[in-house]
């Protein structure tokens, strides 16, 4: 019995290993079939981290590709909730996707190839083409690492209806977030469950950097090796204390958290009046029947609006064994007929969006001027070790939106994390 | 002399022969069992040796892999405090859950062992959830439990009372993930059960003729002769408490503020949320030195508080002042 209990934890513990050791032989027996069955089939192994109707264009896409090149076959990988697990399984067994959707270069440039040489060569890409700074979320020492795919900013989305009940003029870009929440406070009806605003029990600090950066700071410095004065100076106490201040005087439900409907769903509902977002949910939404509108995200008076960017791109493993036709692969999902297929991202290539006239649409337009604003560069590209720092960071902003001090959980989370960046 | 002698040799050749026989009837033997040695050697025995092995190393997944000696452990206890913290939340938890479960088990098991029409469909019910996966019992409880449109809420709300977001709330979490982890309790109920139906009846019909009530009976015959069953359950319930990962990964995800952290799942986001392997492995290890220090220690005071059938006190002076403590009401 005593021993049971440990068993089954390190069994959990070595199924990577296992799953390595199965994986390597299924790498072999693979490409032996290949070789012995004659004929040039192919077969393209391509990993995203999407689902549902993302996933289904996606295969699309990859259908696409077989069809234009005879002999191959696009097998697409599903990772969904799991992607990090069974990438890193895949790196660690040696046996990787040879294309796969990647954000998180830090942790994995080691085992990505590195596509300057074949960006270099191929004109077909037309680098000039895409918007300008996409590129650098996917460098890691000057190497390029990812090739832009998608990418979205965030908004904050209104429901129209809502605010034609309470008689309050739509939000116009340059609004601030005092305006915000006055607003939030008007639309709110508790008797109808009705709430202003949707704050997220449970924030990714990616998110929130745009807030940040906005009321000038960062959660660490730029050089990437301080973050006393920066993760708990009082500018970013102040953006995060703004949104468990309004859960605190009822301006704003908490959403997301255990057993609690996501903002997404409530916005949904029609019982929040603004939410905040990437475009994600916007087709959602149209369809739900709710009249949404958009804006870019309110300012702290007197200081310029900054926003984050939420990048995904492609990169070729470096254990691939056909890296030509994975580059052929990832030309081809970055191509303007592609990206047309893919709805849920915002278009990367300046000539798809204008051929499209994206940018004149008000719905689409607050994504654009908030892409104008980031050109701030994230924490995770800055300090190798930011994971871990995040941990206390995620602990530290939770608690906020239960009702914590933002500067005093965040110079604990300060205290916490010093040891990571020695 | 000779007689022996020739004996001897005739034993000898038998035994021989028999030896032959045996040889092959051993290799019969090890071929039947070699399926589950095999099995335990390739999926315990070795990922255990090796898990004590990575937990000397820095071993990510993605990355190198660098031989670090006691650094895992060093780092664990005097740099971490996020260990201490999970730590105390599992201590906390079996402190709550370890009691209550023993209660609520011995409980339900007296309930059915009173002589009553259909008490094998309750038997059934209460053991029900046993058989539900983790997954769904959580999936369950969520819905049990959710603030607004929960079904405890709503009958709380019955009888006037604003109930809390179980899972949301600090306060109230852990105490959720206490009463839904007492649910899956049914195997624990049922060897409650035989050990209650192992008793004698003429231990109740002595007793009764000496006087003894329901109650008396139940502290003074019940209790003393389901000892054994108790120190098992005991010690499964401990293992459990330590082991409690399914509900606190579904059901709270470890929040609110980490107020459910369980260690165990500290060291699950240390193995698969950022990919430590060895340093998930060395909090592994120090797991199962917990839980074996706490199984021993129950053990060694077992033997002031366990009694097996046949067995005498040690003291008999003790159990005479015992007899006699028993006649004054």
């Amino acid at each position: 019995m005593k021993k049971r209990i440990s068993l089954i934890v390190l069994a959990t513990t070595m199924m990577v290993s296992v799953l390595s050791a199965c994986g390597g032989k299924d790498g072999s027996t693979g490409t032996a079939s290949q070789e012995s069955g004659g004929t040039n089939q192919k077969t393209l192994r391509f990993a995203t981290w999407d689902t549902g109707d993302a996933l289904k264009i996606e295969q699309d896409i990859a259908k696409k590709f077989e069809s234009d090149h005879p002999g191959t076959k696009v097998q697409v990988e599903a990772y969904a909730d799991g992607f990090d697990q069974k990438l890193a399984a895949g790196f660690g067994a040696a046996n990787p996707p040879d294309v796969m959707y990647m954000w998180d270069f830090p942790t994995y440039h080691q085992s990505l190839e590195p596509l300057d040489s074949f960006a270099d060569k191929d004109k077909d890409l037309n680098i000039d083409d895409f918007y300008k700074g996409l590129f650098n979320y996917g460098k890691i020492d000057g190497k390029l690492y990812g090739i832009p795919a998608g990418f979205t900013t965030r908004v904050v989305y209104y429901n129209k209806k809502l605010f034609d009940a309470a008689g309050i003029p739509y939000p116009k870009d340059g609004w601030t977030w005092s305006e915000f929440q006055e607003i939030s406070q008007k639309l709110t009806d508790k008797s109808k469950k009705q709430y202003g605003f949707g704050a997220r029990a449970e924030n990714d600090t990616y998110d929130l950097q745009g807030f940040v950066w906005s009321n000038g700071s960062s959660f660490i410095s730029p050089d990437g090796k301080t973050i006393e004065g920066y993760m708990n100076s009082k500018e970013t106490a102040e953006s995060i204390q703004m949104f468990g201040d309004m859960v605190k005087n009822g301006s704003a439900v908490l959403t997301g958290g255990k057993g609690q409907q996501s903002g997404d769903d409530i916005f949904k509902a029609g019982k929040i009046a603004m939410w905040e977002s990437g475009i994600w949910p916007l087709e959602s939404f149209k369809q739900a029947g709710i009249d949404v509108g958009t804006v870019e995200i309110p300012a702290f008076t007197g200081k310029p609006v900054k926003g984050v960017l939420a990048e995904s791109a492609l990169s070729i493993a470096k254990d691939s064994k056909q890296k030509d036709l994975a580059w052929e692969f990832v030309k081809y999902y970055v191509s303007n007929e592609s990206i047309k297929m893919r709805v849920a991202d915002l278009p990367v290539r300046q000539s798809v969006v204008n051929e499209l006239k994206k940018d004149q649409d008000p719905l689409y337009k607050p994504y654009y001027t908030m892409l104008e604003r980031s050109d701030n560069t994230p924490a995770f590209l800055l300090n190798p070790k930011w994971n871990e720092v995040n941990r206390q960071l995620s602990a530290a902003v939770e608690a906020v939106m239960h009702g914590g001090n933002a500067q005093e959980v965040l110079n604990q989370a300060v205290k916490d994390s010093e040891r990571y960046l020695k | 002399m000779a007689q022996t002698y020739l004996q001897n040799t005739r034993e000898q050749t038998a035994a021989l022969k028999a030896l032959k026989k045996r040889r092959w009837g051993g290799a019969a033997l090890y071929l039947f069992i070699f399926p589950w040695v095999f099995g335990f050697i390739v999926f315990t025995l070795g990922p255990l040796l090796f898990s004590l092995i990575i937990s000397f190393f820095d071993w990510p997944i993605v990355g190198k892999v660098t031989f670090i000696g006691l650094d895992n452990y060093v780092e664990m206890f005097t740099d971490d405090p996020m260990f201490w913290k999970s730590l105390f939340v599992t201590l906390k938890f079996a402190v709550l859950f370890v009691p209550l479960n023993i209660v609520v088990a011995l409980g339900l098991a007296m309930l059915l062992n009173q002589k009553v029409r259909g008490s094998a469909i309750f038997r059934t019910a209460f053991y029900l959830p046993s058989v539900i996966s983790g997954v769904a019992l959580a999936m369950i409880w969520s819905w049990v439990y959710s603030g607004d449109y929960g079904i405890l809420n709503y009958f709380l709300s019955i009888f006037g009372i604003q109930g809390p977001d179980w899972l949301n709330d600090t306060k109230w979490s852990l105490v959720a993930m206490v009463v839904a982890s007492l649910w899956g309790q049914g195997s624990m109920m049922l060897i409650f059960l035989a050990g209650l139906k192992g008793i004698p009846r003429d231990l109740y019909e002595s007793a009764s003729i000496d006087g003894a009530g329901k109650i008396r009976q139940f502290f003074s015959v019940t209790i003393p002769m389901i000892t054994p069953t108790i120190l098992f359950n005991l010690i499964t319930s401990i293992i459990a408490a330590f082991q409690q990962l399914t509900l606190a990964l579904l059901l709270t995800g470890g929040g609110p503020l980490k107020s459910t952290y369980f260690y165990a799942m500290y060291m699950y986001e240390n193995a698969f949320k950022y990919f430590k392997m060895g340093y998930s492995a060395a909090n592994a290890w120090f797991m199962f030195l917990i839980v074996l220090t706490l199984t021993f220690l129950v053990f060694k005071s077992s033997e002031a508080w366990v009694f097996y059938e046949g067995e005498m006190k040690k003291n008999p002076q003790k159990k005479l002042k015992a007899r006699k403590g028993g006649q004054t009401p």
